[in-house]
Parts: C-alpha cells; structure tokens; sequence
C-alpha cells in the first residue's frame, strides 16, 4: 500500500495521507474552516476539502497568481502534466518570470489541497474544477470557451464529418475520433497555422475578436461569408441557435498557449512615491495624533449637555450627523469617522434612558485623564481591532435602508484584516516613503483578487463588438475598483492618516510599533517584492508560495497580532509618540486688537476657562480668541466677576493685559446685571411704604411669601385671588388691578360650564342612505343570495346535503377538486371555518392552489380572498343550472 | 519636544500665525511675503492668510508650491497639516493651464495646456460672451477689449490665465526723479520695483509715508506718458505741486483735468469725480482713456475707485497700472476687484514698521468714551432707527469733550474731524475756528490749508472733505467727532492726516470721540479694526476722566 502511495495518489485522500504533519497543519492553518469540527479520518477531512464552500472559502483567499494557476488548471486535462500547465502559464515563449513563480504557486495550491498528485498527473479538487471551468453560465476569468470536444458533443455525426473534410482531415468513422482529430489540429501549432493562413483577413479578425474572450458571439440565420468560412472548418462552433463560440484550442492557439491574457507571477510592487524625512513624518503624525484627540474631545464637549437622540432603528440621524460635522469643522464622512471612532474606543455610547440619547461614558472621563499618548493609543487600538467600518455611512444596505452613523449594520468583518494588510505593506516601505495609494491597492487585489470576470478587467483587452458580427455576449461588470476590500483600503489609508499612524502618507514609528514591528533601524529598506525579496523560488518542492514568504520577511507581523500582544505594541507606540506631542502651555499671547494667541495647545483648566471668555477665531497649531462684550458677559454669567477675569488675565498672559481689554470687562461688567429679572405672579403696590412694612412684619403673611422689591412694591408667587383673600383676612381692603393698572372692580361671577357643544337632534328613523351604501348593499345581498341557493350536484356517495350544512369531504378530495377547478375556472362551494371557529358557506372559484393556501375569487365576499386549505371544511361543485 | 521652535503656526484654517518677536521671525516673514496677505499686524503675532489669489500671484511672480511649502515647513513650529499642502500644491497647479497671449492673426488668444479645463471654461455661460473663433482644440480667440473681463472671469472660475500679451510701451515722454536734497526711501525705491518688475498691481504704504513719491518713482521709469486718477481738485493740485517739486516736469507739461479745467498733457491728473460724471446716460469724459496713447496709469487711493472706473479699467489691460493705497479695505468687499482689474499687490509695508523706520510719526490712539445725558438718552431710545447714529454722534457732551481736547492741546496744530455740517458748524462757533465743507470753495479750501500750514490757524473743522490726499504736515492732533458709519479706511486715513513726521519727531495724537452705550459705539469698534490689526492700541477714556484731569 505505502509503496503505491509513493508512486501515484489515486485521490485527494490518499494524496493527504502521504502528506506529512507539518504539511497537514500548514493546510489545516490555512482552512481553518476544514477543523470545525474536527474531522474523524482523513477521508472525512479529504471529503470537507471538496465542498463547495469550503472550496469557494479556499479560493478566495488565492492570490492571483496562484488563483490564475488554478485556472489555468482548470481549462487544462485532468490530470494535467507540469509541462501542460506551464505552456497554459507561460505561453510558447516559455516566460521566464512566469516559469519560476509557477512552482511556488502549485505548491501553495497543493498545500491547500486544492491541488494534488505530482508532476505527471497534477489534478485539481473536483469542486473547484467546476467552479473554475469555464461554462457558459459562469464564463471563465480566461475568457476561454469549452473545448471542441465539449463543444461538439451534441453535434450530429454527420456535421462533424463535414467540419473534419472541411478542415482538411481524412473523414474518421466516429464522432468521437472525429473530435479527437480536431482537437488535435486546432493544438498543432504548425498546421494550425498553415490553416489560419488560407483564411479571409476579415474572419481572422473575427477571431482576433473573440480570441481573449468572451468566446461567444451572436449570428443570424444566415451568417456573412467570413463568419461561414470559420464555422464550416470548426472554428466557431455553434452552442445554440444564433450563437456560436469559439473552441478552447483555437483561442489557446491564437494566444500563443496563454491561458491568460497576462499572467502576474509577481505582486505589484509597493514603491515609494514620495520619501520624506522620517523625523518630518513622525511630527507630521504627532501633530495629526494631537488633533484627532482634540476633535474627540471638541466633539464630547459638544456632546456634554445631552448628545443627539437616538434613531428608533439605532444610529444618529443624517440632520445630527450634519451638524456635528459644522461644529467639528469637518466633512461629514470625517464626522462619521470621529464619531464612530469614539464610540469604538468605547467613549460615547447611548445612554439607554426612555428617551435615548449618546452621550459620553464614565470610561470618557477616565480617559480625560490620561497622558495624551496613552489616549491616542486606546484609540489607534480600537480603531485597528474594530470591525465597524465609518466608510460605509450614508450608503444603503441589501434592504435599502440608509447606515447611519452608530447604527446598525455597519460591520463588516473583512476591516481589521485589510487595516492591518496595508499598514504592513507601509511597514514594509523604508522608514519616511509614502506609497502611491494606488499601488497598495492593487497589490491588495493581486493577493486578493476578485474571482469571477469582474475581478479582471484588466485581464481583457480593450474590445468592441461591430453591429452583426460576433461580438461579446455582454461585458463584465466593472466594478473591480470598487469592490468592498478596496473601499475598506482606501478607507484606511485616509483614515491612518487622520488618526496620526502614518504622517504625509509615511508610517510613522509609533504606527510601526503599533503593528509590533519592532522601529526599523536602519535605512535598510526591506523588501516588499516577490523576486526581489529573499531568494527567488527554488522548486516545486517550496512549501510556501513566493510571495507570501517575500511578505513574512519583510516584516515581523504579517497577521493581525492577538490582544495580549496588541496591548503591548499600544503601549510600545504610546512610548514612542510620548516625546512627539506637543506640551501643553499654560499662557497665551493678549494683543491690543481684543484677541488671544495661545501658541500652542493650552493646559485644559486654562482653554476651558479661554474659551468661555472669548470665542474661537481659529484653530490648529495654535488658538486664535476673540474677546467680545458677548464672551465676556458669557463668563460673567458663568459666575466669574471682573477681577476674577483680570487676575485670570494677568496671570496667564505673557505679556501685559492690554487696556483697551481691560476697559471692556469693566465696561460690560458695569452693565452686566444692571437689569435684573425674575417672576411673580402678583404683587402688592402702595404708597404708603409703612403699610407695607406693616404687612410684611405680620406672622398671617407668611402664607402669602411676599417679598419686598421697592419700597412700596411686594411681590408673591402666589396667584392674585389668593393673595387678595389674605390681604382680606388679614383685615386690609386691597383692590385688584388691572395690566393696564386700573382698579378692577369684582362681582360674583356667575357660574358657567366649561365650553360644551349644543345636543344633536334625534330624527324619527335612521337617514336615508346614499346611494354607494345602497349599490354596496345589494351587492352583499346578491352575492350571500348565490351562496345560499345555487344548486349542489349531489355527491354519488353522501346524502345530498341539507341546506345550511356544510359541505364534508376529505381533505384529498378538497384538494383535488380545487386543482381541477382552478383549471376549469369553475365556481365552487364550500365550507369554511374561520380563525374564530364561526363555519360559513362561501361560493369560491379558485385561481391557486400552493403551499396549503388556496387563492380564489370570493363570489359571497366579492374579492380575491386566500383561505387555508385545512380550514375548508369540505367542497361540492355547484349543480349545473 | 521634537519641534524645531519655528516662528510660525500654521493653522487649519489657512490663516499663518507669525510671532513677531521671534528670532527667525523677519526671515520668516520675507520667506512667506510673496504668497501670504499680512492680514492683521498686531503687537505680538501678525496673521497671514493664504488664499487662491496669493498663491496665484505667487505663481505670476515666479514661484512654484514647492517653494511655498518648503517656506511654511521650515519656519512652522508645529506639523503642517498633510491637507494644507495638497491644498497650495493643488491651488497653484491651476495657474497657467491657461495663457492669454498675442497672436498674429487673431490678436489676442487664450491657450491651454490642458484641454478639459478649456472645455469646461467655455461651457461656462459667463465667458461664452467673451470668446471669439476656437482655433484649434487648445486655443480660442479672445477680443481684445475683453481682456480684463475674461481674466477677472478666469479668476472667478478658479483657472487663472496667466496673461502674457504684455503691455504697450505708449508715446514716451522723458520723466527723471529730481533728487535733489531728498532721495526715495528704500521702502519707496523697493515698491517702485516691485510695480515695474510685476507690470501692473497696487502699493500699499500708509498714510503720509509718500505715496506719492512712489508714483513720481514709477513715472520715472516709465517714462511715458501718465494719467493719473485723483480724488478731488484740491488733491490733483498737491501731486501737480509735488512733481514739478521732485521730477523734471515743468508745470506746462502736466495738465489738470478737471470739473473747472480740461487740460490734457503729456502727464494728466484727472479726479474720479469727472470721469464719472454721466450726462444723458453717457459719460462723457471718457474719451481721456482714448486722448493719448498713456504709457502709465496712476490710480491714488485706489480703494475709493468708484464703480464705472472698474468696467473702464478692464478695457485698459494693455496699459501699466499702479495703484496707490493707505487702507485696502473696502465695505463692499470690492478689494478682490482692485486686485484683478488693477493688478495683485506689489507692495504691503505695516504701519507700525514704517513708524518704526521713522517715517511717520507715532501716534497715541484714544477713544473717549462721553455719557449721553438722561434726556438724551431717552431721546436716542425713541429715536428712528436711522435717526439713531446721527443722534447719538451729535450727542452736546462731545462738543465739551472736544474744547477740552482743544485747550489741551493749545498750541498745536488741530483738526476737528466729522460728518454731520451742523455739528461742525456749531464746533467751529465754538471753537472760533472756520470750518471746510462740501460747499466750501476750492480757492478758500486752499487758502484756508495754506492759513494752517503756515501755522495762522490752529484749529481747522473739517468734513469728510479733508478724509483723504490732503497734505497737512504740520497737523498733530486730529479729533474725530462723527464718520461714516463704521468705515474702516475713513478711520484709517484720519489718523493719516497727523502720520506726515513731524519736524521736531513729535508724537501725534488722535482722539476719537464715541458716545457710550450707543451704536455710535459699535461703529467706532468696527471702525478701529484696520488699526488696531495695523497695531494701533487704542486706549480707552471716560469723558468724567477727561474733563476731570482738565479741571
């Protein structure tokens, strides 16, 4: 047994049985999907490997080279030999790049068991055969066609002894061997071409046409002379009326062997486009690392008193959203990512009350208190680890429903991976370059690409179909540029450089350690290609495909790090951005013109205190203040007095307080509180200021709580009746008065109801009804009548019924009488129990029968009505009249 | 810290804070002059702001961004903000994709490097007026009397046209600066450079730090023909004076065009007011454009360029223009205007540098704040809403406020400065000093200003006749009772009118009195914002406090 083992595998499960434990678990590491649960034998493993969507899972996580391996496998034979699969790869010319990347990539298809058997008989998974095969459903992202085998099966004998003559061969005796002798023309390369060479210009265009696919192209009834000229020697092959497709072969001919348009051994290169120093990039990041915690700050401030409400389905609503965005002084996809940022980080949450609002946690405060670089750090953490995604806020999901910002539905869990993968590729740049943004995203797509045709545009040539000639049957969708993991990268790129992990494009080296990279040195600049990087590929017998070893050596984390070891690259990042922050000041710069320059950011005591005394004129490195008289009244409503503010002043400022400020809070301080304002709600005047002393000395008014505001004015919060039947008690004769200050003069009131509405007359009799109650009415009548009375045919084996009983019949019959009225479109009468046990008799005609439901047109109701079957009663058809 | 302790902080709203006491700050501040406008010039940090227009002329001048943000990364204390710089690089990426330029046959054409950008500027319904024949895909005909227009059009849609058609030399006319006992200031010789170099645009110096010498300078290098454009008759004399005083023009070479004379000579000083006169819905004295082939246009106090002078200067793009100002500021936001028409400013110098330098004379600002009386008080509450200002500009406390002012200052030289006649009719009886109005003569106008000069009137009532161009060297105290409104330049060139330097480096004084608690008192705020942003610190008096030191 073991030694036919070393000889051939005859399945993928044998070929995993020769497979040593390291070779397993490399396979197992890579789906992990394959283990859960665990397998009992290998054959069950074997079997798991094969299913569709661990396949489709395996697939998807291909590279493109290795993906384009397996499709090149997968238009090849089965088994297919190394040799085979090279020429589909590398062409005729035996490309060199190609040639060598290719074991590497087998390999990696082998050790995921997509691949198995050796070099003489290599075979593809079953499952992913089919899936990558082209068909005319699903065609294949090498735009080939079905070979001529495929294409011929349903093909009369005779046609294709004539396509055989046609093309120049002896006539064979069977279908079979006739195929076969195509195929083997249309793959000889020196016949073929002396073939193609006999043939019209304008047909070789055709097929120049179809050559890179799609393969299928539309003719009429009667095809022009050049289309006849291709379809009379094979080269098109009709696949259905007024379609014809070009055989595998003859495009793998036109194309020199290439199963690819362009076949990419190599990742793209992530290259620097731009170098600027690293000290420049780490300040550029600092700096921005600063303003992104004073944006969560200024946007928790703004929240302080009573966040915006939460939407019934959950989120902020665009109008919230909106007018974050104006008081952040951002854009509103930069509001959402703020927002969403702090709500990952844990700092802002719904409040979870009656009438729900977000409002900033406990956790915030803690935060607060915090140094400034251990803040950043519990925000770069969270953002790297979240799984929510702010990119995708103002778009719609599957149901239509707009996402919004902290709402539901904005996962999307591929976001960490693709995070982490492009601050690695960064990483992988020398220290201070920054990477087009383009070259990352295509690299993101070459190790990830897209299966299907739209993952590749650029695997098709440029191609338009002339009006009645074969011409592409549709095009693929061009969506490959927009495809989530794109978005997700061209988020993170925006987004690393908004929260300070990268500085002008660079990754800075606290966005290093963030990565548990340990800072790069030196200059050294690792490599970040395949090829370029360590070594090249050996041989087939490299376990690891290429690139992903280039990857692994050009930086120590290639994955996403577990918490335990996150937590400790955080804190290497927040030790390394410590010394880069700006400290905080504890002065400002007064100057004559009424403004306030703090010169960089102010301790918090001190901006909070600034910033209710003058307003914000301008933000950034610095803080422009504007003092105004309506700033300064707001700090004197805060409760500060002027010499508050002028010792706050003086002691703050670096330079003498200039006069014309101190004029205007002693200006506005005058005024402030000069009126005064409150309520009453009555009051007692007299001009005798020692009766009301009288008054308010009395132990009787204490009820009434009077208060003395001048000297001859009381005023009380009690209402003017009551304080008037006090007054009176207590022995005065005051007079009401009224708002234009004229004594009232009271009577009794006379009593009176609340308003009420004068009594409806009752008329003798109900109204007379108009005329759609009447036509509605009769109709009812009419059709309970038909109900009622139409005659039943008597049922052969039970009594006819008697009238007002309900039909009984089993529920086979019912259905099959129903099945037979629908077709015939006759009425019939049943019986029917309703929801609340009430039996009735209806006059139906059926129009469906599905799913238990029987959908017909109610003759006693008037209307298309549905009654489940089980509630029927029984049946009868109508007597016929 | 990491941060190289740069003088500069840029800040997110593009504005550019300059400390000015910093060691770097004067290099800092030639590195970041050509691109950024001086916005504010306070005593400790001057605000820059970069905007489109500045960073345009950058380009015109011959820089490029990187020379922009290689300036604004040296000298910034903090990060520069990654968004900010794609921001400049992409601003002054938009110039030049278009060229004005001659062409042989079509005259004047507009070129570009980049096609759709012409597709998408002659999609625009403002320039398809403008345009004539498409020449080819890159190039479109452009009549020449629109040149200004379609660059001030261009300018709107954010695709600047570079303008390379040049200028006409026009009929030379031999000019020389007569240095004969004086010399230009460096400031003067640097701004007549900068003009010549840039071809066209505007100087800005303060009031009194010889603008007018500045003008003589570029006429000197002219050497053409000149008109120029003044603000009144009585002005049109002072620069008549002044150039046969300081070039070798004679007084038969330079001609007064005015609402009395229509003289046109080789150097034309025309006022703004003829030129704009409209009769049966034409304007007559245009034809002055069209008299002579002008090699030079001179425009003073360009900031008061009315209306119908802006269309007509589009039409004069192929001529050098200079415009001189104190003050750039416009109420109407019209300063944008002043920029495309006449030219990007060639030449910003503070005030208080130029003080500094000992041009002109400090100058100790105050705002005397005088209480309205009860009855006034009531009266300004119950007072039309504009009835209000006027009321409470007039208020009789200032009359009191001003004769203590005056005898304070006795014997020095005195304006009384405002804006209601009968206010300063009752100042002048008063006072017993004579008052100049609208109504007064020209030849009594000058009768009067020389009266003063020589020194036999101390104390002159002016309106706001006297606001601009008139040359009182010997004037020391001006004391301003009422303005229009909350005007920032009228502010600005009052305070010129005690700047000219004194002969013995007296300190000026210039008093502005506000009535408290009233709109007269916004409006003095809003109008002392031009210099208190040059570095003008105002104090602030209480009338009791003055008439109480008095007594």
């Amino acid at each position: 047994m073991s030694t036919e083992d070393q000889r051939a595998p005859r399945s993928l499960a044998a070929a995993l049985r020769a497979r040593d434990d390291t070779s397993l678990a490399a396979l197992l590491r890579a789906r992990p999907d394959l283990i859960t649960p665990v397998p009992t034998d290998l054959t069950q493993l074997a079997t798991r490997a094969g299913t569709r969507a661990s396949v489709v899972r395996a697939l998807e996580r291909l590279d493109r080279f290795a993906l384009q391996t397996a499709e090149a496998l997968a238009v090849a034979g089965d088994p297919a030999t190394y040799d085979e699969l090279l020429a589909l790869m590398a062409g005729d010319s035996r490309d060199r790049a190609v040639a060598d990347a290719l074991p590497g990539a087998l390999a990696a298809l082998r050790e995921q068991a997509l691949v198995w058997g050796d070099e003489s008989c290599l075979r593809l998974v079953r499952t992913a055969r089919e899936l990558l095969a082209p068909s005319p459903q699903h065609p294949s992202p090498t735009g080939l066609g079905p070979s001529v085998r495929e294409a011929t099966a349903g093909m009369s004998p005779g046609r294709i002894q004539e396509l055989v003559v046609a093309a120049g061969l002896p006539s064979t005796h069977d279908s079979v061997s006739a195929a076969a002798a195509l195929t083997a023309l249309f793959s000889h390369r020196k016949k073929m071409a002396a073939l193609l060479a006999k043939a019209p210009a304008d047909s070789v265009d055709v097929l120049k046409r179809l050559m890179w696919g799609p393969p299928y192209g539309q003719v009429t009834a009667d095809p022009a002379a050049r289309l006849r000229w291709l379809l009379d020697r094979g080269l098109l092959l009709p696949t259905a009326p007024g379609t014809v497709v070009l055989p595998r072969e003859v495009a793998l001919h036109l194309r020199e062997g290439r199963a690819h348009h362009t076949a990419e051994p190599v990742p793209p290169a992530v290259e620097a486009l731009a170098t600027h120093r690293p000290q420049v990039v780490d300040a550029t990041a600092a700096g921005q690392a600063y303003t992104a915690l004073s944006t969560v700050e200024e946007l928790l401030k703004d929240w302080h008193e009573g966040g915006p409400a939460v939407l019934r389905a959950g989120g902020l609503s665009v109008r919230d959203l909106k007018r974050t965005a104006v008081a952040l002084d951002v854009s509103e996809p930069m509001a959402a990512f703020w927002v969403e940022l702090a709500y990952a980080a844990g700092l802002l949450a719904s409040d979870g009350e009656a009438d729900e609002r977000y409002a900033a946690t406990p956790e915030y405060d803690e935060w607060l208190e915090r140094p400034p670089a251990d803040r950043w750090a519990q925000l770069a953490q969270a953002w790297l680890a979240a799984t929510r995604t702010s990119g995708v806020v103002g778009g719609r999901d599957l149901k239509e429903r707009a996402l919004s910002a902290l709402g539901p539905g904005l996962d999307r869990s591929a976001a960490p991976e693709v995070r982490h993968r492009v601050l690695t590729l960064l990483a992988g740049l020398p220290e201070g370059a920054a990477p087009d943004p383009e070259a990352v995203l295509a690299r993101l797509r070459w190790e990830r690409p897209l299966r299907g045709p739209q993952g590749r545009q650029n695997a098709q040539p440029p191609q338009s179909a002339a009006p009645g000639s074969p011409g592409p049957q549709g095009s693929p969708g061009q969506e490959g540029d927009d495809d989530l993991r794109s978005r997700l990268a061209r988020w993170t790129l925006t987004e690393a450089e908004l929260l300070g992990v990268t500085g002008r494009g660079a990754l800075s080296a606290h966005g290093r350690a963030l990565l548990g990279a340990r800072p790069a040195t030196g200059s050294a600049p690792a490599p970040a290609t395949a090829g370029t990087g360590a070594g090249g590929p050996s041989g087939p017998g490299d376990k690891l495909p290429a690139p992903h070893r280039a990857i692994t050596a050009a930086t120590t984390a290639a994955a996403p790090l577990s918490p335990p070891e996150q937590a400790v690259a955080t804190a290497a990042a927040a030790r390394l951005l410590t010394p880069l922050l700006p400290e905080p000041l504890d002065h400002v710069l007064l100057q004559a013109d009424l403004t306030a320059v703090a010169p960089g950011p102010l301790r918090r005591p001190l901006a909070d205190v600034l910033s209710v005394l003058a307003d914000v004129e301008s933000k950034g490195g610095a803080t422009v203040y504007r003092f105004t008289p309506g700033s300064v009244r707001r700090a004197l409503d805060a409760g500060r007095s002027a010499s508050d503010l002028h010792a706050f002043l003086a002691e703050h400022s670096r330079t003498p307080v200039p006069q014309p400020l101190t004029y205007l809070i002693d200006d506005v301080a005058r005024r402030h509180g000069h009126l005064r304002v409150g309520s009453a709600s009555a009051y007692v005047r007299c001009d005798d200021d020692a009766l009301l002393n009288e008054i308010l000395a009395d132990k009787r008014a204490a009820a009434l709580s009077l208060r003395r505001l001048a000297p001859t004015v009381l005023a009380t919060r009690s209402d003017p009746a009551a304080l008037l039947e006090g007054l009176r008690a207590m022995g005065f004769a005051p007079a009401a008065e009224s708002a234009e200050g004229d004594v009232l003069i009271t009577r009794a009131h006379a009593h009176r109801t609340p308003p009420r509405t004068a009594p409806e007359p009752v008329p003798d009799g109900p109204p007379v009804p108009d005329t759609t109650l009447l036509t509605a009415a009769i109709r009812a009548i009419r059709a309970g009548d038909l109900a009622a009375t139409t005659p039943r045919k008597p049922t052969e084996d039970a009594a006819p019924l008697a009238p007002g009983e309900l039909p009984r019949t089993g529920s086979a019959e019912t259905l099959a009488t129903m099945q037979a009225a629908v077709l015939t479109g006759e009425a019939l009468w049943i019986g029917y129990v309703n929801a609340e046990g009430t039996a009735s008799q209806r006059v139906i005609a059926p129009v469906r029968v599905e799913g238990g439901f029987v959908t017909a047109y109610d003759h006693t109701a008037d209307e298309v009505r549905t009654y489940p079957l089980h509630r029927i009663t029984g049946v009868a058809e109508l007597a016929d009249d | 810290m990491a941060y190289v302790n740069g003088p500069l902080i840029v800040q997110s709203d593009k504005t550019l804070l300059l400390e000015v006491d910093h060691e770097q700050a004067d290099d800092c501040r030639r590195a970041i002059a050509p691109f950024a406008e001086l916005e504010r010039a306070p005593e400790h940090i001057h605000t820059y702001r970069l905007t489109p227009l500045g960073l345009w002329n950058a380009r015109a001048a011959g820089h490029d961004a990187e020379q922009v943000v290689d300036a604004l990364v040296q000298y910034s204390r903090y990060p520069v903000p990654h968004a900010l710089l794609v921001d400049i690089a992409e601003t002054m990426d938009r110039y030049g994709r278009l060229t004005l330029s001659k062409h042989p046959a079509h005259g004047l054409v507009l070129t570009t490097t980049d096609r759709p950008v012409l597709e998408e500027i002659l999609r625009s319904k403002r320039v398809a007026p403008l345009v004539g024949v498409r020449i080819d895909p890159d190039s479109v005909a452009v009549h020449p009397s629109e040149r200004g227009q379609i660059k001030q059009t261009l300018l709107k849609l954010g695709w600047p046209a570079e303008d390379l058609a040049g200028y006409v030399d026009g009929e030379a006319h031999p000019i020389e600066l007569d240095e004969d006992g004086w010399a230009l200031r460096p400031y003067q010789k640097q701004a007549v450079e900068n003009f010549w170099h840039g071809g066209s645009g505007v100087v800005v110096l303060p009031c009194g730090a010889g603008k007018t010498l500045v003008g003589a300078g570029a006429m000197a290098q002219a050497k053409s023909t000149t008109l120029i454009l003044v603000t009144n008759t009585v002005s049109a004399r002072q620069w008549k004076h002044e150039l046969v005083k300081r070039t070798s023009l004679t007084e038969d070479e330079i001609g007064e065009y005015s609402g009395t004379r229509k003289e046109i000579r080789p150097v034309t000083i025309a006022t703004y007011q003829v030129l704009t006169t409209r009769r049966k819905g034409v304007y007559p004295h245009l034809e002055l454009f069209d008299s002579r082939d002008w090699g030079l246009i001179l425009y003073d106090e360009v900031h008061l360029l009315p209306a119908p002078v802006f269309k007509f200067t589009a039409d004069l793009q192929a001529r050098r223009r200079l415009g001189l100002t104190a003050t750039l500021v416009r109420e109407d936001g019209r300063e944008s205007d002043v920029f495309s028409l006449i030219g990007p400013k060639r030449f910003d110098a503070p005030w208080k540098e130029i003080e500094a330098q000992g041009y002109i004379a400090p100058a100790d600002c105050v705002e005397v704040r005088v209480n309205l009386t009860d009855s006034e008080r009531l009266a300004y509450a119950t007072a039309e809403t504009e009835e209000k200002y006027r009321f409470c500009a007039t208020t009789a406390t200032k009359r009191k406020v001003t004769e203590a002012l005056v005898r304070r200052f006795a014997g020095q030289q005195i304006l009384v400065i405002g804006q209601y006649i009968d206010q300063l009719d009752e100042l002048g009886e008063h006072l017993n000093a004579p008052v100049i109005k609208g109504e007064t003569s020209n030849a009594q106008r000058e009768k009067l200003f020389d009266a003063f000069r020589e020194g036999e009137i101390s104390v002159l009532v002016v309106s706001k006749v006297a606001n601009f161009s008139i040359d009182l060297p010997e004037a020391t105290v001006a004391i301003q009772v009422s303005g229009t409104f909350g005007s920032r330049q009228e502010e600005a060139q009052r305070l010129g009118r005690v700047l000219r330097p004194k002969a013995d480096g007296h300190q000026a004084h210039f008093y502005s009195v506000v009535a408290r608690d009233t709109l007269d008192q916004d409006f003095a705020a809003h109008r002392q914002r031009f210099l208190a942003e040059q570095g003008y610190a105002y104090r602030i008096m209480d009338a009791d406090e003055l008439l109480a030191g008095e007594a």
